[in-house]
């Protein structure tokens, strides 16, 4: 990684960021801007003023990056906020997070979780909050989605198998989201390709945007072991796939080429033809309406594709969602971190939602995903959140979906 | 060393948290460090405190405890001022009007619209747009600069050309003076009792008083507009095409020139393309809005955009691109509203100046650029206002190193100097904050001067509204000026 003095140097402060942030947007204050984040860390790097003084101003970003969107001078947000959390964590380790991290992206740790929290009621647990944020809870504790009932993929219009993919299943994605893996794997077959199993671990996306940097490059070298040669790497977790395609800037080298064959699920469904094979399908009714997850677009770049696939569905009443780049407030663990911002900015994404008047929502990320449901609960479950697989799935089989 | 005058933050942070609330104080080693520039960092004052009140009235009674304590203040929208206008110079209060973010009133029949002062610029139009209408001064910084930025600055943008600055778009303010009372000017309507004391308060740099609302005018749309995108092999080419353009009898909506010393950064930003070989770009707009100015009809907007692109290539353009569509279009103003922001790329300071010069003297003025920069060893990148004759050279330097910060301020200033040496101006639409305090003596006899200090003094008699602004040698600033430049790093 390069080091905090070059990162920092090209911002110019021209201020072009401020809009795109949330929580300055929120907040009003240049201290909870990527601008004035940005000088503050250069500041402490330069020993100008203490880390101690930038730290509750990183904990309060999202992460989002929308402002490297924003940036005409290309600064590399994540890398910097990255970095200086890492710094953070070495001069004083916050045990309650690691061990929210820990427990989140180990699977058996986070499915005796599962169990275990039913037992305490729906929303996490308030010391458990006041630990964590010091602030009440309001996210719900999470809940593994159950499996979907999906008849064998046959049929003569099935094309040949024509290559294997590896499949990130993802720490928290496995347990949480197995239905969205299901979706994935119907639809990759549908354009001709199998998952080839590998026993794998979580990729270290969730540790390098908190800045435990030593973890994730851990992680991340057991992943690249775990998915030798030349097969594509699918990712279907925006925040997993933006973090390994950046695995050069992680651990070096090594994570080059590994990083050249990580693809996003849309892009990758896109360039190999599950448009083409949409054409065919029953399609979808429901007005619907799709959630850019921040590691998608802005994180990855990618906008048009998910979009493009969801407006090859057949009768499709896609309507475009209004702020649709800004940030949900999930944000990995954020919603546990800094409840009461993340409230806010689930708020603002639902308005939205509401406004296109949409009955399905698609996104990209688990974590978005959770969120936004929690949200559609509370506001009376008139609205449906769905992985974009799931919906693309849905429009070839919705029985599954609605049971 | 940190430049602390006025109260000490501490004690006044829970009187002030009476009026704006506890999360509108900022305060501590962050808050000073993160308010002591805008998006000019040569010099840098930090604030004792930050406050981010959410009415017309806090800002009143915040004014009127600085009065009963004798604590400065000055306003900020967005921080992205060139010139220092956000400079909390003695310390004391930074008042952000970033939770000022409503619009209040949209009245379609009368076009105008009233909106508080830290609304955006473009969420202004944007809230009309659908009508066909909008707040025509769209100065490069414009999906973040606020309103009361914008009056504060007099900004103008690329089509000041044809629609003007901010001041004729603004037809009534509401404000608190600097005794604490709030005053309203003007209104929805022309005329109104006060409304010629606007043009005062616009681009007074909030020297006055803090602006704290608006009524602004609001503009048809151009239902046709043409722009083009053109690339000379020299910059001399290009700046000679100006006057040329204007004398030919077309006055354009928009003539900008971007030269060679940022084409590669915006390039890599946006995607710009350009012919190899390219020096100096025009990007050149016209379109059938306002009154009687250029063509009124489609068919005359794209004569006016065609008989532009033929005098280019008469006068050795490589490549003329008229933009296909609305997304086109676009996408270069994209690349030349938000070019400055992408000089990052090439070193991490940047000043931006702001000359104006008769745009005939174009050519030699830009050759004088190149020269000077060379001269200070820095580097320099031009990307501005050309048919208004409205200079931006962009000097890019490494903030670190106080030498360098010194060859920049010098350069600057030959710059200003040989402005108004052919008959120009020591700022266009930038302002004079702290940068150019300066150089205002080249421009203004003592006289001059003397009269503008009168004028401030109606409304503005003590010394804690945004003070060292503007005027030179205002008392007890001259000895702190000494701690701003420069020291930050």
């Amino acid at each position: 990684m390069k080091p905090l003095a070059e990162l920092t140097s090209h911002c110019i402060r021209c201020g072009f960021c401020l809009e795109a942030c949330p929580t300055f947007t929120e907040t009003a204050s240049e201290l909870e801007s990527p601008r004035g984040r940005i000088y503050l860390v250069r500041s402490a790097d330069e020993g100008k003023i203490q880390w101690e003084d930038v730290r509750p101003h990183l904990d309060r970003c999202l992460g989002c990056r929308a402002c490297e969107t924003a940036c005409p001078s290309g600064v590399e947000y994540g890398a910097i906020l990255e970095i200086a959390r890492d710094r953070l964590n070495r001069l004083r380790p916050n045990l309650a997070r690691k061990f929210l991290l820990k427990t989140t992206t180990t699977p058996v740790l986070l499915r005796f979780n599962l169990a275990a929290g039913r037992l305490l009621g729906s929303k996490v647990p308030e010391p458990f909050s006041r630990m964590i944020s010091g602030q009440s809870p309001e996210a719900n504790q999470p809940k593994a989605q159950s499996m979907g009932n999906f008849s064998p993929l046959t049929g003569e219009d099935l094309p040949d198998v024509r290559g294997e993919i590896y499949l990130l299943e993802g720490c928290a994605m496995r347990v949480l989201y197995p239905r969205v893996h299901q979706a994935t794997r119907r639809l990759l077959r549908r354009i001709g390709f199998t998952v080839r199993e590998v026993p794998q671990g979580c990729c270290g996306a969730m540790h390098a945007h908190n800045g435990e940097l030593a973890d994730a490059r851990g992680k991340a070298r057991a992943l690249v072991a775990a998915m030798p040669g030349d097969l594509p790497i699918i990712v279907n977790s925006a925040g997993c796939g933006s973090t390994m395609k950046e695995y050069e800037s992680l651990i070096g080298p090594e994570g080059e080429a590994f990083a050249a064959r990580v693809t996003d699920l849309s892009e990758f469904l896109l360039a190999y033809g599950l448009k083409e094979r949409l054409t065919d399908a029953p399609g979808l009714r429901e007005p619907l309406t799709y959630h850019d997850a921040c590691h998608l677009a802005h994180g990855q770049k990618i906008r048009s594709q998910p979009r493009e696939l969801i407006r090859a569905i057949p009768n499709v009443d896609y309507r475009e969602l209004g702020e649709a780049d800004t940030c949900c407030g999930s944000a990995g663990i954020y919603n546990l971190t800094q409840p009461a911002l993340a409230r806010q900015l689930i708020e603002r994404k639902y308005r939205h939602i509401q406004a296109t008047g949409a009955a399905l929502v698609a996104t990209g990320n688990p974590g978005c995903h959770a969120w936004i449901a929690q949200a559609a609960a509370e506001h009376g479950q008139t609205v449906r959140v769905l992985h974009t697989a799931e919906l693309l799935e849905m429009a070839f089989d919705a029985a599954p979906f609605t049971a | 060393m940190r430049t602390r005058f006025g109260p000490q933050g501490a004690d006044y942070a829970e009187k002030f948290a009476r009026i704006v609330g506890a999360e509108g104080v900022l305060s501590g080693p962050a808050a000073e460090r993160a308010y002591d520039c805008d998006a000019y960092s040569v010099d840098r004052s930090s604030p004792a405190l930050v406050l981010l009140p959410r009415s017309t009235n806090e800002v009143r009674e915040i004014v009127a405890a600085c009065l009963e304590s004798n604590i400065p203040y000055t306003a900020r929208g967005a921080g992205t001022g060139l010139s220092g206008g956000a400079l909390p110079a003695l310390g004391g209060l930074v008042i952000s009007t970033k939770k000022l973010t409503q619009i209040l009133e949209i009245d379609l029949a009368n076009r105008a619209m009233r909106a508080q002062c830290g609304v955006t610029n473009k969420k202004l139009s944007d809230a009309v747009r659908q009508d066909g209408l909008h707040f025509a001064p769209d100065p490069s910084s414009q999906t973040v600069s606020t309103l009361g930025g914008n009056i504060g600055e007099n900004a103008g943008g690329p089509h000041t050309l044809k629609y003007g600055v901010t001041a004729p778009h603004v037809l009534g303010v509401t404000m608190v003076t600097p005794e604490a009372e709030v005053l309203e000017l003007g209104g929805k309507v022309a005329g109104l009792a006060g409304s010629e004391l606007i043009g005062l308060i616009v681009g007074s740099e909030g020297t006055l008083g803090i602006v704290t609302e608006a009524w602004v005018r609001l503009t048809v749309v151009p239902t046709h507009v043409e722009t083009a995108l053109i690339a000379f092999p020299s910059v001399r080419q290009a700046t000679e095409t100006v006057s040329e353009i204007i004398a030919g009898g077309i006055i354009p909506c928009a003539l900008e020139l971007i030269d060679h010393g940022i084409l590669g950064a915006l390039r890599a930003a946006f995607n710009l393309q350009y012919p190899e070989g390219t020096q100096a770009m025009l990007l050149v707009e016209c379109d059938n809005g306002g009154q009687g100015v250029a063509g009124t009809t489609a068919d005359e907007v794209r004569s006016d955009i065609r008989r532009i692109s033929e005098l280019c290539e008469r006068n050795g353009a490589i490549h003329v691109r008229v933009a296909k569509d609305e997304a086109e279009r676009a996408k270069l103003w994209e690349a030349r509203k938000k070019g400055v922001g992408a000089m990052g790329r090439l070193a991490p300071s940047v000043v931006t100046h702001d000359g104006v010069i008769p745009r005939s003297r174009l050519p030699e003025m830009l050759d004088f650029v190149y020269a000077v920069a060379a001269k200070h060893n820095v580097g320099v990148a031009n990307i501005f206002h050309a048919g208004d004759g409205n200079l931006h050279p962009c000097f890019y330097f490494d903030d670190r190193d106080p030498q360098q910060v010194e060859r920049v301020v010098g350069a600057g200033e030959a710059v200003i100097r040989k402005c108004i040496e052919l008959g120009g101006s020591v700022s266009g639409e930038h302002g004079i904050g702290v940068e150019k305090l300066d150089l205002m003596a080249l421009m203004f006899t003592e006289d001059d001067l003397a009269l503008q200090q009168r004028a401030k003094t109606v409304f503005n008699r003590g010394e804690l509204c945004n003070p060292c602004k503007v005027l030179p040698n205002q008392k007890s600033c001259v000895e702190h000026r000494k701690r701003w430049r420069g020291v930050a790093w």
